[in-house]
């Protein structure tokens, strides 16, 4: 049983209008516990709309989401367990910090869990700890911090409420590459850590092949592949064809195979590419065609 | 959800309606908000009625936009028919403890509704046809004798313009601020009033942040763009009075003529 | 002919009474026009404040900035400042002041006194330029990130800049959205030889200029054509800063003691670079 699972989720906005729209057509979708997925897929895919899905906040048109086998929507009044169970950080989750304190912001979500406060005051600790959060900027307002810093506040607003599953929707998005680096290996740790399986939207290639071990390619409201970024990346072709770019290596090594050089199975990180081609490069054992 | 909300929306089109001086459109409601009020007879409202009816028709807009807008004030209608039904005197139909209710209040509660509802899609039908800057526009043009008051009209007229260009913006942040707090575990369906207050200090402080972040960021977009004031500012629009114009006026004061005529020589229902 | 020049430009917040940090520390950089040139730089290097500078946006603590000759401290000059240097910036909703398309491009023009027709004729042209002309009677919130953005964009180019600053103007939009704003950017710079500064985040972007700035710390780290900037890739790693996949898997390979050209910023240039090494395709 996957701990995750979509059957035939068909969702439709604002049904029997004229601005009827279908944003999810039959999918079918299974996330493992403790794995990584990237999702990608151009705006107007339909995969901010498949996330919402997964923790509630959107209700099925058609089909079901089930956690641990079960339909999240038995018993709707029992939504909330399913929302603290599938944690969700928004886009830009800076935008929904309120509190006086960046402690009490990241306490927001563990207190609406009635945790102790003992328990509360733990779980803020560790998650901020896990965002790399200083004890002393706990006490700040959080409109004080700087951009990246409101960033990691948001996700361990979210981190401290311990969810099994992690989505995060383009959490990287308008950070200078700094910024980005640091949030991309904060989620890889915390993942490690935890074994907490996490759900990463994201329009960069890049930061998908860096830290996924499988990616979903939604396309049209359909799930167009899932399978380990290895082999998502070796459809290099249609991925372009859906007007999604793949990463500059990924393309090098596509052209550097059309040019008649075997370089092998896909790559996809510029480390990988690196590796791949200096036993080539230096051996002079590459096959040409 | 509340993108739902169509108050104070446009919906461009090229009908008779939307191509009207908005100074025109603009003084034909006001001129319509008295009109819903002048008539003491059925017959007279439903002249009413079938004016906002034939208006609707120029506008080309599907009927159903209008009931849509009509739907959020609905409360507010009924609970004015309510207080109307029983408090109205007259000759009694059906009476029970402190409650009684009269034919005269049945009349009156159905014909302040009517009013009301004529009186909201009336209004609506003039954001739905015209541009808001277009509308503030045609405001600051009609009240420009005010600044003998040294009441600064186009700032005024700026202020709306950008307040109507944020609403649908903001909406939309309401919204997804409100499931970023949902997702955190935030309840905002259940519990007493005080309760549900205190559950939209989560959504309402966010919120404000961010309008005054944008406030920011506009104000330096707007300097970017050479912005300084009305002072020797011009429009691309240009507003001429044009046949349709005068013809439209003239059709409404034939109109309200008509509807006083038979206060006259009709016997008033309420 | 020079656009722009920073002599000396020094820069503080005012209200850091105690410790006051320099966000430009005499900066001194001259743009010249028809160029297109990248600003990078980490969030906090100072990139932004220096945009603000090129139209009197924000003024020198110490030193000066001229446009065109003009001294922006000048005050009289300020509108023929912002009308020769136009600036996009980064949140595409919080620039737009009209609900319709036509007339947020006319805001500029009408604030500068242009006669109505005149504006009109303005409004097409700088909406065609950014293929935007079909939606003229569109509501700006429902267009895609990167259509605000060429509307914004519309609306600085009605009134009729030499020099367009665009502050990070697709760091919030889709790979789409990405893609159409440098293509109309590029095409304004090479087809009405427009000045172009653009700041971003993305070196992909930065590689198409003719040439790259990079800032830290209020200092100009590197100045030269994105080849010569890209080849310092421990330096742009030192100030947290990327450098294009090609650009870094040669120097990786480099390093490894594989002799390969230091300029390599795109595919076409790596796969090309690699083939020759290995004597294939020649």
């Amino acid at each position: 049983m996957s701990l995750l699972e979509t059957r035939d989720l068909v969702y439709t906005y604002a049904p029997r209008t004229p601005f009827e729209k279908t944003a999810l057509k039959q999918v079918s979708v299974a996330i493992e516990e403790g794995e990584l997925v990237g999702v990608i897929g151009h705006t107007g895919s339909g995969k901010s709309t498949l996330i919402q899905h997964l923790n509630g906040l959107l209700r099925p048109t058609a089909g079901q989401v089930l956690l641990d086998g079960k339909d999240i929507w038995e018993e709707p009044k029992k939504i909330r367990a399913v929302r603290f169970a599938v944690g969700m950080v928004f886009q830009y989750p800076e935008h929904q910090l309120f509190e006086e304190t960046v402690y009490k912001d990241i306490a927001f979500g563990p207190k609406n869990q009635g945790l102790s406060e003992e328990k509360i005051d733990s779980r803020v600790r560790e998650a901020a700890k896990a965002v790399e959060l200083s004890d002393d900027l706990l006490e700040k307002s959080p409109f004080e911090l700087s951009g990246g810093q409101k960033r990691r506040v948001a996700i361990a607003g979210v981190m401290a409420m311990r969810p099994r599953i992690l989505i995060l929707d383009e959490p990287t998005a308008g950070l200078d590459p700094r910024g980005r680096d640091r949030v991309l290996r904060l989620i890889r740790q915390y993942r490690d850590a935890h074994n907490t399986t996490v759900i990463l939207v994201s329009h960069s290639m890049e930061d998908v092949a860096r830290i996924a071990d499988r990616v979903l390619v939604m396309n049209g409201g359909e799930v167009a592949m899932l399978d380990t970024a290895a082999n998502v990346f070796s459809r290099g072709e249609e991925l372009t064809e859906m007007g999604l770019s793949v990463p500059a290596v990924t393309r090098i090594w596509m052209e550097l195979r059309k040019r008649g050089l075997d370089v092998g199975e896909n790559v996809y990180t510029v480390a990988q590419a690196a590796e791949r081609l200096l036993p080539l490069l230096k051996g002079g054992d590459a096959r040409v065609d | 959800m509340l993108t739902d909300i169509t108050i104070g929306q446009f919906f461009p089109g090229n009908s008779l309606l939307h191509r009207l001086d908005p100074r025109i459109k603009l003084v034909l409601t006001l001129f319509y908000i008295v009109l819903v009020f002048v008539p003491q007879n059925w017959l007279g409202l439903l002249i009413a009625v079938a004016f906002l009816i034939v208006a609707l028709a120029c506008s080309r807009l599907p009927a159903r936009l209008i009931l849509r807008s009509l739907k959020p004030t609905v409360p507010i209608i009924l609970l004015t028919a309510i207080i109307n039904l029983f408090y109205v005197a007259g000759d009694v139909l059906w009476s029970w403890w402190i409650f009684t209710i009269t034919y005269q209040g049945v009349t009156t509660a159905v014909f302040i509704a009517i009013r009301l509802l004529c009186l909201i899609a009336g209004s609506s039908l003039l954001t739905y046809t015209t541009s808001p800057t277009t509308l503030t526009d045609a405001m600051e043009r009609l009240l420009k004798p005010l600044k003998w008051l040294h009441i600064n009209i186009h700032e005024l007229a700026m202020m709306m313009t950008i307040a109507l260009r944020f609403i649908p913006t903001l909406i939309e942040e309401t919204d997804q601020i409100m499931s970023a707090q949902k997702a955190r575990g935030a309840d905002m369906e259940s519990g007493g009033l005080m309760q549900r207050v205190r559950a939209l200090v989560p959504v309402l402080i966010p919120l404000f942040v961010s309008a005054f972040r944008r406030a920011i960021d506009l104000a330096m977009a707007m300097e970017c763009r050479c912005y300084h004031g009305g002072k020797g500012r011009t429009r691309m629009k240009q507003l001429h009075m044009q046949a349709r114009d005068y013809m439209s006026l003239a059709v409404a004061a034939l109109v309200l003529a008509g509807i006083i005529l038979l206060n006259i020589y009709i016997p008033a229902t309420i | 002919m020079e656009m722009l020049r920073t002599e000396n430009l020094r820069f503080q917040y005012e209200y850091e009474e105690e410790a006051p940090t320099l966000v430009l520390d005499d900066l001194n950089l001259t743009i010249e026009e028809g160029s297109f040139v990248a600003l990078l730089g980490h969030n906090g290097s100072g990139k932004s404040t220096l945009a603000k500078h090129f139209n009197a946006i924000q003024l020198p603590t110490g030193g000066r900035v001229l446009v065109r000759d003009m001294d922006t401290a000048d005050e009289s000059l300020c509108l023929k400042i912002r009308q020769t240097v136009g600036m996009v910036l980064q949140n595409p909703d919080n620039q737009l002041v009209s609900t319709i398309v036509e007339e947020d491009v006319a805001f500029g023009p009408e604030n500068l006194g242009i006669p109505p027709a005149e504006i009109a004729q303005r409004v097409t042209d700088a909406l065609q330029l950014v293929g935007m002309e079909a939606y003229r009677d569109h509501a700006p919130h429902k267009l895609s990130g990167g259509q605000k953005q060429r509307v914004a964009i519309a609306g600085i180019l009605a009134m009729q800049p030499d020099c367009l600053v665009l502050d990070e103007p697709t760091a919030m939009l889709d790979p789409q959205g990405r893609k159409e704003v440098l293509e109309t950017v590029r095409r304004l710079n090479r087809e009405r030889g427009m000045t172009v500064v653009l700041i971003t985040h993305y070196m992909e972007e930065a590689a198409q200029a003719d040439r790259v700035v990079v800032m830290d710390d209020g200092h100009i780290l590197r100045d030269g054509t994105p080849k010569e900037v890209f080849a310092c890739v421990e330096e742009l790693r030192a100030v947290a800063l990327d450098v294009p996949q090609p650009t870094e898997l040669c120097h990786l390979l480099r390093k490894a003691g594989i002799d390969l050209p230091s300029d390599v910023l795109t595919v076409e240039e790596c796969v090309d670079a690699l083939l020759k090494y290995k004597g294939v395709g020649e």
